[in-house]
């Protein structure tokens, strides 16, 4: 049974929304998942949303500095659907800063990862895989660019479900780059999950690029692994992936190979991309207007937006830079031009795939690293942790991140990925997987 | 010399390029906002169609290839006007491209036609500055010519015709429209960023030819540079500003869809100003300069004239009367309002606004039998309320004038028939 219809027909204490908030305020102490935890819920299935979507009243702050204090005077399109559906907002969950990250240690307080309080709990979206971790009734509403769904949930040990760019109104995203981010969801099981983005779909009067969904329904019993990148995951990783398609072929999938030759640029055109979108993105923070406020009024434009600069962390900044390089008219068509052109060709060899099988790999590379690990890593390192997450996020794909193993107590993700629209398909796909693959928990924080 | 601009004017729409809020003038400042056009995080671009509309009618007005498909860009700058540091524009993607307006003796090329949406206002204080987003997010477009123009008085004419076709497109001149000019009379081009009105823009294109020219004359040359106009000293002095097109860092604009423009009904109001212009000529005799001269700066003239002669002939006398009465009282226009105006025109009666009136209602003058008791009546009626009216005709006839004015005006009568009656009465004659 969903946990959805599990928990309203559960019969509640009285003071259970109070136990709930106390207790989940105790353990973010440690974890720091949330960046603000909401004290007027009373009822409804508790949700929590990702710190870079607007939630009405509550301050939306991206883990940024640069939006302390900044409280949208109105609902994302998918809160205030999901309000509508009768869910409670919890709380806003911590993240790295605007979504630059895959460790979620981009910010003042990293999240940390329930299985190892040591580790890592992935990024961007870090505190929404540790909040559905951590409670036994939950689903967070997240947001993937190029991976911060699936990494997070992966590493929490959770299901991260990425729809196709498009189908879920981005109206009330803080954006990253505009034509990557998609907000999805981090839940205990697909089936929640499938419930809530049935509710989430749908035209939108406030974002232009949202789409009518129109579920493609094909029968497929292929998986396909691409050549090019099992080839660079390491020893550890590889040996649980194998386990899991044996599981899965022990289910009556038939397994093939491919080579996809261009893959090896999804990486940096995906870079490219999001650094033009981002860096125009992050223009619009000036320190005057609402969030982080400047008092020094003496000095001149240039000068003051200069300043208002400072606030960003370092990847933002880094963002910028690059960003801003890539936008100029001299080097235009080396980067920014060229890198949609390998979008548009990586989007076309993989929908021959697509159109008669679901791709698989793991979901990331490598195990949840230590936080002082992560923080060592140098940003090409850490740009290639987003090798598997990638691709699909690039192509606007749907792809869901599924627990697949546990290797020395730490959880291991599996990354199935749709063509678009099928999302309902992979849905299923993970629904199937856990009938017989139990998912653990080191928290049940909320049962009754 | 060689002159290339980039006008811009608002759009005609009633609410904003990106969102719902309206763009009709607000008592209160930042009144008519909301998260989208004040840039807030969070908030996205939603495209106006009315406005896509407006600008395609525009373009097939300058003769430009439509663009099926329209796409936008960011152009990025930071100034405190401009609430998400980029401004949402096109360039690549443009509305129109390849166009032209014809002049008298030259062609003016026009190399593109963009939709963007205006900045916040600047409200410059002594020592601060306030900002008032009601302006923000209002839709333009940008008309970007060639540097055809080669003189003052091309220039002059290429925008009175301009204005003239914009109007009949109901976009507004009264709206502010700024303008950057570059100009050249040597080998380099100087641009003179953001020049408000029409006045100004001669102006600023007068002062630059003649420093040009003095500079030149000393052996000189002007240097390549960005300037601006002072509207006080109405002189240019260099600017500042040193963007460069390559800081703007263009990028596409992804929040927006391409957005299809082929199914985009655009109505009648597409035909051309200057082939109208030529056909009101040709059917009636007058010349096409006359012609255009009545319809510059007035979309109503205009549509007047096309309305008004489109079975009937009249001659030009009476036409150019009909275009200024209508011009003066901004009536309802149409072929029978045509035919009323130019029959009261003709009748002798001076058109104010009470016969405007009784035009709209569709009364004729009700000259074509001029029942002499009736107008004698409507007279009696009149001094009625002035007894002492035969004292003072009696020491100074003019007096009847004010009379027949009144009579006939009130009751759309020919000027001459109510004098006629008038006189007889006060003199005491009778037929």
């Amino acid at each position: 049974m969903s946990s959805l219809r599990d928990f309203s027909k559960k019969k509640k204490p009285e003071d259970y929304y109070v136990n709930l908030i106390q207790e989940l305020e105790r353990i973010n102490g440690r974890l720091h998942a949330f960046n603000e935890i909401s004290h007027d819920v009373d009822r409804g299935f508790p949700i929590s949303v990702k710190d870079n979507i607007c939630v009405d009243g509550m301050e939306a702050t991206a883990s940024s500095r640069m939006l302390k204090g900044y409280k949208p005077p109105f609902d994302a399109t998918v809160v205030q659907k999901l309000k509508d559906a009768g869910f409670s907002v919890l709380g806003k969950t911590n993240m790295d800063e605007f979504g630059f990250g895959s460790f979620g240690i981009n910010c003042i307080s990293p999240a940390r990862n329930p299985f190892d309080e040591e580790r890592v709990a992935g990024g961007s979206s870090s505190g929404a895989a540790v909040a559905a971790s951590i409670m036994k009734y939950h689903l967070a509403i997240a947001e993937s660019t190029g991976g911060s769904i699936s990494a997070p949930a992966c590493f929490c040990g959770v299901v991260g479900f990425t729809p196709t760019y498009g189908v879920i109104s981005r109206y009330g995203l803080i954006d990253y780059a505009n034509s990557l981010d998609k907000i999805g969801f981090i839940a205990r099981s697909s089936e929640d999950i499938s419930d809530v983005f049935k509710l989430s779909v749908g035209k939108d009067g406030f974002d232009s690029t949202c789409a009518d969904f129109k579920p493609l329904k094909k029968e497929k019993d292929r998986l396909v692994i691409i050549n090019q990148l099992y080839e660079r995951l390491d020893k550890g990783i590889k040996a649980s992936f194998d386990r899991s398609v044996r599981r899965l072929s022990a289910k009556g999938f038939k397994i093939g190979y491919e080579d996809v030759n261009e893959i090896g640029y999804a990486v940096p055109a995906y870079y490219i991309v999001s650094m033009a979108e981002a860096s125009t993105n992050l223009a619009k923070y000036t320190g005057f207007k609402y969030g982080e406020q400047l008092t020094d009024f003496s000095m001149d434009y240039n000068s003051f937006f200069s300043a208002s600069r400072n606030v960003f962390g370092e990847e933002a900044k880094r963002k910028i830079v690059l960003g801003s390089f890539i936008r100029s008219a001299s080097v235009r068509s080396m980067y920014y031009e060229k890198a949609l052109k390998v979008r548009r060709l990586i989007i076309n060899r993989l929908k021959e795939i697509l159109d008669g099988s679901f791709i698989i790999s793991p979901s990331m590379p490598v195990l949840a690293p230590k936080i002082e690990e992560a923080r060592a890593f140098t940003p090409v390192q850490n740009y290639s942790m987003d090798v598997l997450t990638i691709p699909p996020n690039l192509c606007g794909f749907p792809s869901i991140s599924l627990p697949s193993d546990y290797v020395g107590g730490l959880p291991t993700g599996m990354q199935i990925i749709g063509d678009h629209m099928e999302d309902l398909s992979i849905l299923s796909f993970g629904k199937e997987w856990e009938k017989d693959f139990i998912y653990r928990f080191k928290y049940n924080i909320g049962e009754i | 010399m060689k002159i290339g601009l980039e006008v811009h004017v608002a759009l005609p729409t009633r609410s904003k390029l990106f969102c719902s809020c309206s763009t009709a003038d607000a008592d209160q400042p930042n009144t008519n906002v909301c998260p989208t056009c004040m840039g807030l995080p969070g908030s996205k671009p939603y495209l106006n169609g009315e406005a896509v509309r407006i600008a395609k009618s525009v373009c097939i007005a300058l003769g430009c290839v439509v663009n099926g498909s329209i796409s936008f860009v960011r152009k990025t700058y930071f100034y405190p006007d401009l609430p998400k540091s980029y401004q949402i524009t096109q360039i690549d993607g443009a509305i129109g491209r390849d166009g032209k307006i014809k002049l008298e003796n030259t062609e003016i090329r026009i190399r593109r036609v963009q939709i963007e949406e205006d900045p916040a206002k600047l409200i410059r204080e002594d020592r601060y500055s306030l900002i008032d987003f009601n302006r923000s997010g209002t839709p333009l477009v940008e008309i970007v010519t060639e540097p055809d123009i080669k003189s003052e008085k091309e220039l002059k004419e290429f925008l009175y015709v301009l204005w003239s076709i914009l109007y009949y497109l109901g976009v507004d001149i009264d709206k502010e429209i700024k303008t950057d000019l570059n100009i050249s009379l040597g080998s380099n081009r100087v641009e003179v960023k953001n020049v408000t009105g029409i006045k100004n823009l001669l102006d600023a294109a007068a002062y630059e030819a003649s420093r040009q020219a003095s500079l030149l004359s000393r052996g000189n040359e002007p240097v390549k540079e960005t300037r601006r106009y002072d509207e006080r000293s109405q002189r240019t002095e260099p600017s500042r500003e040193k963007e460069s097109e390559e800081e703007y860092g263009y990028i596409y604009e992804t929040d927006l869809e391409d957005y299809d423009t082929s199914k985009i009904k655009t109505g009648d109001i597409e035909a051309d100003v200057r082939k109208t212009a030529k056909s009101i000529a040709s059917r009636n005799g007058l010349d096409y300069d006359t012609i255009m001269q009545l319809v510059a700066f007035d979309r109503h003239s205009l549509s007047l004239l096309n309305h008004g002669l489109n079975s009937t002939a009249y001659d030009p006398s009476t036409i150019l009367n009909v275009v200024e009465a209508g011009k003066r009282f901004r009536s309802s226009v149409n072929e029978k309002s045509f035919s009323l105006i130019a029959e009261y025109i003709k009748a002798g009666v001076q058109i104010d606004k009470e016969i405007m009136e009784r035009i709209r209602k569709g009364l004729k003058p009700d000259y074509k039998t001029p029942d002499k008791l009736k107008i004698r009546e409507f007279i009696s009626k009149e001094l009625e309320n002035d007894p002492d009216i035969l004292k003072r005709y009696r020491k100074n006839p003019k007096v009847i004038d004010f009379i027949v004015d009144t009579v006939s005006r009130k009751y759309g009568l020919p000027q001459k028939s109510v004098a006629e009656e008038a006189k007889k009465i006060l003199t005491g004659e009778d037929d």
